[in-house]
């Protein structure tokens, strides 16, 4: 058990070191929630990494999509305020439904990026 | 370099300490004639201020002082001694230094000490790049660094994480060696108590080392001059750190970072004109006379105390002036006290520029959830509470305050919400930070609830929130918190008062208790003197709880006067800071 756990974790430092493709990375992520999954410990652990695996793919297609590099490498609540405040309000509202993002703080994420992006009237309406 | 703090009011003689850290530190200096360069690691710069100034390097034929970079070192002396901490990354740049030097087929005379002792990883660094033969390694051990009359550190930064997280207990190993060390100037201590493992572990380490040691005959032994020692885990007590200290000295510590006996502060704070950029260090430790009465004073009375000092001057003015018949003595009395006007200025300054944010209705919001937490009554509310500032993304270091205050006044948190808060988290934060909660869950400060919950016992038995208690006149420790009285001193006071064993209490907070006695030491000689006790707390210690050791040793009855030691002066910012995973440092 010990052994992979620490496997699992070596994996993680090298996707942590990052390199610039994407593709390498996603599938070391999801080794490595493989690997938390043979125990039954690491549930918690190998739910979030799939999380961020699906997280990597959603930003990478995000990215492409706007053609601006600022998604990959933020955390969930950011990628929900970068899409609002960027007037994306489809996607956002898919990333709340996909990762199951509590309404509290979809909200609070909601009224700061609209107050950051000045759209007063938006956030009037809402 | 600053000035060194001024130690001549201790209660033993720490100054014999800072002596021979000058003596050692130039006899390591004189080891290698002629002119030198001396190359310090950036860490040890601001713990060597407190040693030593600039002249004695000088006097040691010191041409120029370089830190430990991954630049070469721009000098063409011949001699260059490092001195550094026993750090793999540290050894490669060295090496690296040393590889350039050959290529330029110059040749240097190098030697390299280790603070406080050299390490064979090192060594087997130094060697596997192949500079070994070319150095020369020797050690430097200072352990203990003097921070002010009655507080000493050990400045190891990450001890709390290597120990219970990488299990590298060689923190462990300093602190009993500078004890060791310390009994060898002050005489054996006759009287251990501590609690915790890791204090377990100091102690055992200790009692070891006295006996690879041999005695030195009855006859010379001297007295002991610290009568007795109390070891405390951090780990007893996390939540202490965790709330926001109170004093004027903690929260000049909380809001603008004391370093090193030092603050560093914006020119503009301190009423500087327009357009100078430089930061103003300010020393922070009793030399400082106005300092020294204010700094353990809860922050809401350090106004009020200032304003009474500048009325009782301007009185003092008006008399001066109106009066004719003056005596020259007069006079002089009133100009002494004029002396303490840049004094004056400069808290005042610092009171101010503190008050901006104690006013902020955030800090205000935050103490009252620290004070629901700690008082541990409502659950539902402060989970509440921590569950907005996840999701508001307020600072992670100030959100995982709470999170682990939480945690711990619950004895782990029930595993729905533990696995929920987690997930916040990492939503809200980003997925790197997997690392840190499990790096916060090994350590034990942010678990899953597996057992009852003794909080509530804990908090009644020691008395840690007091129904009454006045931050003006106070009665009671608990003003350093403003109504929370710190665990670890309340561990201090049980100990002072021998109910160490026996307490119920003591067994409901992790780790063995235990206590010793050297049966070869004679009792303490003078029974009406004071007597001298040493807290050492493992892991840290945070300026608040400082404060309150010194209001005990005030009170009357109390006839201890305390030494602090540690191994890193803490707040809850930098302690957690060494908990966090860093992805890009790893490479």
């Amino acid at each position: 058990v010990l052994l992979r756990e620490s496997w699992g974790y070596s994996q993680n430092l090298e996707q942590r070191s990052g390199s610039a493709l994407q593709g390498p990375r996603l599938k070391l992520i999801e080794q490595a929630s493989e690997l938390y999954a043979h125990t039954k410990e690491h549930t918690f652990e190998s739910k979030a990494t799939e999380e961020q695996a699906k997280l990597l793919k959603l930003q990478q297609e995000l990215e492409i999509a706007t053609g601006q590099p600022i998604f990959v490498d933020s955390s969930v609540s950011d990628t929900i305020r970068t899409c609002i405040s960027l007037g994306n309000h489809r996607t956002a509202q898919r990333i709340r439904v996909e990762f199951k993002v509590p309404d509290k703080r979809f909200y609070w994420l909601k009224v700061f990026a609209l107050a950051t992006a000045k759209q007063w009237d938006a956030l009037e309406k809402f | 370099m600053a000035q060194l703090p001024n130690l001549d009011n201790a209660p033993i003689n720490i100054s014999a300490l800072r002596e021979r850290a000058q003596k050692d530190l130039g006899a390591i200096l004189d080891s290698m004639r002629g002119k030198k360069v001396l190359v310090l690691d950036p860490q040890l710069s601001g713990p060597l201020a407190l040693i030593a100034q600039t002249s004695l390097l000088k006097e040691h034929a010191v041409e120029n002082l370089f830190y430990v970079s991954a630049d070469p070192v721009q000098s063409e002396c011949k001699n260059v001694v490092y001195l550094v901490r026993p750090q793999m990354a540290l050894m490669r740049q060295i090496a690296a230094h040393i590889q350039q030097d050959n290529q330029r087929q110059l040749q240097k005379n190098y030697a390299v000490f280790f603070m406080p002792r050299r390490t064979i990883v090192c060594e087997k660094v130094l060697e596997e790049e192949g500079v070994l033969a070319n150095i020369t390694i020797g050690e430097y051990p200072l352990y203990f660094i003097p921070f002010d009359e009655d507080v000493l550190s050990l400045e190891l930064d990450n001890s709390l994480k290597e120990c219970k997280v990488d299990g590298d207990t060689s923190s462990l190993w300093y602190l009993a060696r500078a004890i060791t060390k310390l009994q060898e100037m002050y005489g054996v201590i006759p009287h251990i108590q501590g609690k915790g493992k890791a204090a377990a572990q100091v102690s055992d380490i200790l009692s070891r080392m006295q006996r690879e040691q041999p005695r030195p005959p009855p006859a010379s032994a001297r007295l002991p001059e610290i009568d007795s020692l109390i070891l405390i885990d951090r780990q007893v007590d996390i939540v202490t750190p965790m709330c926001s200290q109170l004093t004027y000295e903690g929260l000049i510590d909380e809001f603008l970072q004391i370093n090193n006996g030092a603050v560093e502060l914006d020119p503009i704070i301190m009423g500087a004109q327009q357009g100078t950029t430089k930061k103003v260090k300010v020393p922070l430790n009793s030399s400082d006379k106005l300092y020294r009465e204010l700094r353990d004073l809860n922050f809401g009375v350090v106004g009020q105390v200032l304003r009474q000092k500048a009325t009782s001057m301007k009185q003092d003015y008006s008399d001066v002036t109106n009066t004719q018949n003056q005596s020259l003595s007069d006079v002089k009395e009133f100009v002494k006290k004029l002396n303490a006007l840049p004094e004056m200025t400069r808290h005042t300054n610092i009171a101010q520029h503190l008050s901006t944010f104690t006013t902020k209705p955030s800090f205000l919001s935050r103490l009252s959830v620290e004070q629901t937490l700690v008082e541990g009554q409502s659950y539902d509310v402060s989970y509440e509470c921590v569950e907005e500032v996840i999701q508001r993304q307020e600072p992670l270091i100030s959100v995982l305050r709470l999170l682990i205050l939480l945690s711990i006044t619950n004895n782990g948190l029930p595993k729905k919400h533990f696995d929920y808060f987690r997930r916040e988290v990492l939503h809200s934060y980003g997925f790197e930070h997997l690392f840190t909660l499990n790096n916060l869950e090994k350590s034990g400060l942010l678990t899953k609830q597996e057992m009852k919950n003794n909080w509530q016992l804990i908090k009644k038995g020691l008395k840690l929130v007091p129904e009454e208690s006045s931050d003006v006149n106070p009665t009671d420790i608990s003003y350093v918190f403003s109504g929370y009285a710190p665990l670890s001193i309340r561990l201090v006071q049980c100990a002072l008062q021998n109910d160490w064993r026996q307490s119920e209490l003591l067994r409901l907070l992790p780790g063995p208790t235990f206590e010793r006695f050297d049966k070869n030491q004679v009792g303490p000689a003078g029974d009406s003197s004071r007597l001298v006790a040493l807290v050492i707390f493992i892991g840290g210690v945070t300026f608040a709880e400082i404060s309150a050791l010194r209001f005990l040793s005030a009170q009357e009855g109390m006839k201890y006067d305390f030494i602090v030691a540690t191994t890193k002066l803490i707040n809850g910012q930098n302690l957690l800071k060494t908990f966090i995973d860093d992805p890009s440092a790893v490479h």
